[in-house]
């Protein structure tokens, strides 16, 4: 459908005109998330102040018969927020203020659009912070953390958004307003909260967050360790796990990857190195001491060669941002590239980047390897000519060949992008037919008409996971190339 | 009419006795026990076709204290998926079949040195699944996390017979709707679960456990205890006066508190000095074993509360939040897990109503009562979602065999 100049007064009566935009610059915008090349035109935009506004907003599309894809920063890297159907996107920008926090009992009560980071810097002061901590935390907001069930480098120790999430107010299918979940850790019921959480805005609208607040640690310790190959790099991370240390973080870098980052920033990575292994601990200062040791061993008996231990909060943040800066450092090849994102178990890393490596050499394309080694959450990026089509299906059969192994690893083919447009063919693969359809009965009933977000996480063929309004129905199975600014840090994966 | 096994698709070995599995008085008309997630769907399927009520049982503990369900058919004693399928320690992550008592599996993960991140009364008789679908926790609530907190993916049964998988074996995992986590709590009435993915934690070096003398008077100063929610307590329990025949050695008071620490022994060791430090000297202190007894004991309480057992849940972390209500006399059989706000208590059925009353307005809010129908859940929601619910119960199983006619909403 197309927006009449009538739809549009009826909307601006509910949100004032600053809450209403349909220009064409305005709807450019709003195309696409970080899925840059899959793009949709939103009919409107629409910018509520408030759970109620939000409610108003769900029942006039319901009157309407459109459809409302809520958005948060725009971060998704699977195509989540972008409207494959048109309608209204439903943007959460202006609601971003904490609403009350109890720093005893240790929750706050948030609004959806609130930054990730900008919670635990207000929190800083009360020794709190919110765990989760997706690599777009300066960006990402905590109403999309939940809605991706993000997770982040530190959710090895501290678990994914879910786990930090107490209660929400969530605005239903049919424009009604619940509170699911609360501020006491147990309820009387089953679990809605849990399925809402991470359904990427198709079940529900959060309009208001109760998070857990967590003590800030009182020490960290950061520790780089070089291997002459990544597959030692691999076994450090189970060591460690199986003498029962659970590091705050453990991210692996391949050289290729490292080389990059370091022509950039020049802070010191070894860049002869063919893996390099970073190990975060936090805790009481009491447990440090030990658990550097245990780790060290451990990198010690699996070869590493050099061990750098940050020194001061300075170090510490030049580690990260080397870290951080993988996304950025692939960018400025100037080529085009795809992140995937996919889950292995822990014990089969090492066999899993053998089988990256190999796919990408078949097919003579680079490919670059950082990832979340603690939980093996595996960000394989491809790189590729975007002009040279058969560059381009190669990177494509690469990619889907890669989230094939990890479902035969008994993985998963997201670990914390979700699914969104991007991976809806690969659904198919993960699930059988009946858990597909148990997934169907469950959205139909939240949303027995399809309106919040349709076309996303299930693949198509009649159900809510029916695709794209136009003709272009059949792209989420294209490849997109991603294009970073050269001077982003990249907080994307 | 009699129903036999073969009308429920299974062989005759299959059939155990009715008489073992009555509810409030009432005996379904047939009991069996499968032994595989494919037998499981074939009752399922049959109850469905036939419109059977079936009530999915694990060790029982806490459907002995349910009410007569209003339709009782078929008893289906999950107890024979007693399998642990796949467990790799290097991984943290264990997957078995849900019939498989819960301290079996503790036993297996603790022999590499790992933890089960889940709770219950009487572990022994408590399985997996059962624990998952009563949303049972301990006194470790809040450290461990709830039970969907530590799941990672399941195989269940709906009502129709539909065996489905969602989610994943692997710590992280964002494909799909996590349909399992919304069968945490649901007490078997959304579909039957078969199978479950859990995400364990290593096992920690030292456990201590420091038992403390409460006079009344001792709640009531919220300062007293602000420091310990920050040093995370793997648990914190204040037990009633009728239970200090628990703990042997304490002075007759009107409570006790006892505070565990489970992590390295230099932290347990600093964390035993910040706690002493604001309670003062511990009456009694157990290490390891006799820490982990004390838990275990402490754990088992809250089944053998009667004659009516109230289960609330709070946003309180620590025990200044009893204060107000600490002169009430059914408070000497209260058992409060401060860090997670769970508290259970037993009362006179004459006295349950004014009791959730009581302790509704300092911030508990009831979440179980048994026996059933003593007392109701206090459902604030607007009407919204239990027409959600009811929805979901109508997709998950259109024919209402898993619907037994006493659980709330």
């Amino acid at each position: 459908m197309s927006f009449t100049a009538s739809d549009l007064a009826e909307l601006r009566a509910l949100l004032g005109d600053e809450g209403v935009l349909a220009t064409d610059a305005a709807l450019f915008t709003y195309e696409a998330d970080a899925l840059t090349l899959e793009r949709f035109r939103p009919d409107v935009v629409v910018l509520p102040r408030s759970t109620d506004e939000i409610a108003a907003i769900v029942r006039w599309a319901n009157a309407h018969g459109v459809p409302v894809t809520p958005r948060g920063a725009g971060t998704g890297l699977a195509g989540g927020a972008t409207p494959m159907q048109g309608g209204v996107v439903l943007s959460l920008n202006r609601m971003g203020r904490i609403l009350s926090v109890d720093a005893d009992r240790m929750f706050a009560w948030v609004q959806p659009g609130l930054v990730n980071l900008q919670l635990s810097q207000q929190l800083a002061p009360l020794g709190l912070y919110f765990a989760p901590d997706p690599a777009s935390q300066q960006v990402s907001t905590v109403g999309g953390n939940v809605a991706t069930n993000a997770g982040g480098p530190h959710c090895l120790k501290y678990g994914v958004t879910f786990n930090h999430i107490l209660g929400a107010v969530v605005v239903l299918a049919d424009g009604s307003a619940v509170r699911l979940g609360g501020e006491a850790p147990d309820a009387a019921n089953d679990d809605l909260l849990g399925v809402v959480c991470g359904s990427e805005g198709t079940l529900g609208i959060v309009t208001e967050i109760c998070v857990r607040l967590m003590p800030k640690p009182a020490a960290v310790e950061t520790m780089l360790f070089d291997f002459p190959s990544i597959v030692d790099a691999c076994r450090t991370v189970s060591a460690v796990i199986a003498a029962g240390i659970v590091p705050a973080a453990m991210e692996i870098m391949d050289q290729h990857t490292t080389q990059l980052i370091e022509e950039w920033l020049h802070i010191g990575l070894p860049t002869d190195a063919a893996g390099v292994l970073l190990i975060e601990i936090d805790g009481p200062a009491e447990s440090m001491r030990g658990q550097v040791e245990a780790v060290v061993a451990h990198a010690k008996a699996h070869g590493t060669g050099n061990i750098r231990i940050a020194q001061d909060a300075a170090e510490r943040a030049a580690i990260w941002k080397g870290r951080k800066s993988a996304f950025g450092a692939y960018g400025r090849t100037q080529k085009g590239f795809y992140i995937m994102d996919g889950v292995v178990p822990r014990t089969r890393l090492a066999e899993a980047l053998e089988t990256i490596v190999g796919l990408a050499d078949r097919h003579q394309l680079a490919s670059g390897n950082v990832f979340h080694a603690g939980d093996g959450n595996l960000h394989p990026h491809i790189l590729f000519d975007p002009d040279d089509p058969k560059a381009q299906a190669d990177a494509l059969e690469i990619s889907h060949e890669i989230l094939r192994m990890c479902i035969r690893m008994g993985g998963a083919i997201s670990g914390e992008h979700g699914v969104g447009i991007e991976k809806r063919p690969m659904m198919s693969e993960m699930f059988a037919e009946a858990d597909l359809a148990t997934m169907e009965r469950v959205r139909r009933a939240f949303d027995p008409a399809c309106r919040l977000n349709p076309g996303k996480i299930l693949p198509g063929g009649g159900g809510c996971g029916e695709g794209a309004r136009s003709a272009r129905e059949g792209i989420p199975a294209r490849i997109g190339a991603m294009f970073p600014r050269e001077d982003a840090e990249g907080p994307w994966i | 009419m009699d129903l036999s096994t073969h009308d429920l698709g299974l062989d005759a070995a299959r059939a155990v006795d009715p008489s073992d599995y009555a509810l409030g008085g009432r005996t379904p008309r047939h009991a069996v026990r499968p032994a595989s997630r494919d037998e499981v769907a074939q009752v399922l399927r049959a109850a469905s076709r036939d419109r059977l009520v079936v009530v999915p049982w694990g060790g029982g503990g806490q459907l002995a204290r349910a009410g007569a369900p209003a339709r009782y058919d078929v008893a289906l004693d999950l107890r024979g998926l007693d399998r642990v399928i796949e467990y790799e320690p290097e991984d943290l992550t264990l997957t078995a079949e849900c019939g498989i008592p819960i301290a079996t599996l503790a036993a297996a993960v603790a022999a590499r040195g790992q933890e089960l991140p889940l709770e219950s009364a009487h572990p022994a008789r408590a399985t997996l699944g059962g624990v998952l679908a009563m949303n049972a926790s301990g006194p470790r609530r809040r450290q461990l996390g709830g039970p969907r907190d530590r799941l990672l993916g399941a195989r269940f049964v709906l009502g129709d017979g539909t065996l489905a998988h969602t989610g994943g074996k692997v710590v992280k995992n964002v494909a799909g709707h996590a349909v399992h986590r919304m069968l945490c709590g649901s007490r078997g009435t959304l579909a039957v679960l078969v199978e479950a993915s859990l995400k364990l934690l290593p096992g920690p070096a030292r456990r201590r456990a420091l038992v403390f003398a409460l006079p009344g008077w001792a709640l009531a100063d919220p300062a007293r205890w602000a420091p310990i929610p920050r040093i995370e307590p793997s648990w914190l329990t204040v037990l009633g006066r009728e239970h200090r025949g628990l703990v042997s050695g304490v002075p007759d008071t009107d409570a006790i508190a006892v505070v565990g620490l489970e992590d390295d022994g230099a932290w347990v060791d600093r964390q035993a000095e910040i706690v002493c430090d604001a309670l003062g000297a511990p009456a009694l202190t157990l290490e390891d074993a006799d820490a982990i007894a004390l838990r275990a004991r402490v754990t088992d309480l809250p089944q053998s509360l009667g004659p009516v057992c109230l289960r609330f849940a709070s946003p309180h972390v620590t025990p200044a939040a009893l204060a107000p209500v600490a002169h009430q006399v059914w408070m000497a059989s209260a058992v409060f897990h401060a860090p997670s706000g769970g508290l259970w208590l037993a009362t006179e059925i004459a006295a349950a109503a004014e009791a959730v009353a009581v302790l509704g307005a300092h911030g508990f809010t009831l979440i179980d009562a048994s026996p059933a129908g003593v007392a109701a859940p206090l459902v604030a929601d607007a009407a919204a979602v239990p027409e959600l619910r009811a929805r979901l119960r109508a997709a998950l199983d259109p024919h209402g065999v898993l619907d037994r006619g006493t659980t709330s909403s």
